[in-house]
């Protein structure tokens, strides 16, 4: 019983296939016949299933760099305790003029973020040429993938360090204090510079600047007032000496500081992946509309063909 | 730069303060009890790889690791040591 059914249901599929063979013979791009062209529903059918598909991958990668950001911005918000006091102390002196400059560029180490490496590494080179000039020697630090990429191609012989690799781990201070070492010990510097991307929100992100200077800048600007100068009026208990504490000062300075950069990077570059995936997914729907319009109209007019062919043979034959 | 009548013992051998508060960090974390040591020493894990440039090329890139650090630390314990005893001033 169930034999004859199948095989009923075989034989059934036997007759339909040989009709759809000529069908999709007369879809595909060639002459009919009669000199009618079609055009090819199995190229846009195959187009609108990888649309499909990218679209579920970058729906996917926005949930996963959105779950990511959660956790990641409640670590920046925490760090910015961190700096913040030596703002208050010393000060945050961009314009300050030096011989020797480090710009210290954080970029990211993955891509499909968005604008925010190329806006990074143009604030970076603007920097440079600010800061080029006679006698004066300015060199950079890069921190991630992308913005080593970007500035290997005009300015290669100004990279001093590059450093890849830092996300491996979840962003801790002493992964960063002990690349704020090795920085420390490898550059001279008279003053950093770290260009960043700060996160505001979730849709913008600010590319900064954070100076900081070396402790004999420190000393120096000290000495010339301003608000450097209040220094003084600070008791400094312990046997140490101002120039020593000014050291630790600026060393531990330069840990926090990037610190708070690298995790306001990294969360300014999951927001820029939120935002660019969910784009992306966008477009790609909108092109699943038009390709599905396009299908839907090379559908109908082969049916349409057919009809007339049939209703022409039919009336050829009767008339 | 100062005389070295003030600078203490771990700026003489070399290391900056950084380095210094980092080995007082983790000693305070051996300190812990289990399970709040394993999560002290996840916020430890250190892992880059640091390319010096010389002249427009990079050179081979090193890695640094949590077991990288470690070393210092044995080095600096020595070093202490030594200072303490007199032996080195």
């Amino acid at each position: 019983m169930a034999m004859a059914a199948l095989r009923r249901e075989g034989r059934r599929f036997l007759i339909s296939s040989p009709a759809v063979a000529p069908r999709s013979a007369i879809f595909s791009e060639d002459l009919g016949s009669f000199g009618t062209r079609s055009i090819s529903t199995q190229v846009v059918r195959n187009r609108m299933k990888s649309v499909k598909n990218i679209q579920k991958i970058t729906k996917a990668m926005k949930m996963v760099a959105a779950s990511k950001l959660r956790g990641v911005q409640v670590k920046t918000e925490n760090s910015r305790g961190l700096w913040q006091p030596f703002s208050a102390l010393l000060g945050d002196a961009p314009s300050i003029d030096v011989k020797k400059n480090v710009i210290v560029t954080i970029s990211s180490d993955k891509g499909l973020c968005g604008g925010i490496n190329s806006t990074s590494v143009k604030v970076s080179k603007a920097l440079y040429k600010l800061t080029s000039g006679p006698e004066k020697e300015t060199k950079y630090v890069v921190l991630g993938e992308k913005g080593k990429v970007q500035l290997v191609r005009d300015s290669k012989k100004h990279i001093e360090l590059s450093i890849a690799e830092i996300q491996k781990n979840p962003l801790n201070y002493t992964q960063v204090s002990v690349l704020a070492d090795e920085i420390l010990k490898n550059v001279e510097f008279d003053a950093l510079r770290i260009v960043y991307n700060k996160f505001h929100s979730v849709v913008s992100f600010v590319p900064t600047v954070s100076t900081i200077l070396s402790p004999e800048v420190v000393e120096r600007e000290s000495e010339a007032g301003g608000k450097i100068g209040d220094l003084d009026s600070y008791e400094i208990e312990g046997g140490e000496t101002k120039a020593e504490i000014l050291q630790n000062l600026s060393e531990f300075q330069f840990s926090c500081v990037l610190f708070n950069a690298a995790l306001e990077n990294a969360c300014s570059e999951l927001g820029a992946r939120m935002s660019a995936m969910d784009s992306s997914s966008r477009n790609a729907g909108e092109m699943l509309d038009r390709l599905t319009l396009t299908y839907n109209r090379t559908r109908q007019a082969s049916i349409t063909t057919e009809l007339t062919e049939i209703i022409s043979g039919a009336s050829a034959l009767t008339g | 730069m100062a005389s070295s009548a003030a600078v203490p013992f771990w700026r003489a051998a070399g290391m900056t303060y950084i380095t210094y508060s980092n080995i007082c960090a983790s000693l305070v974390r051996t300190c812990l009890k289990e399970p709040y040591r394993a999560e002290a020493a996840a916020r430890e894990k250190v892992h880059f790889a640091i390319a010096k440039w010389a002249e427009g090329k990079p050179e081979k890139p090193s890695y640094f690791n949590t077991m990288f650090m470690y070393s210092t630390y044995l080095f600096v314990g020595r070093f202490k040591k030594l200072v303490d005893r007199k032996q080195l001033s």
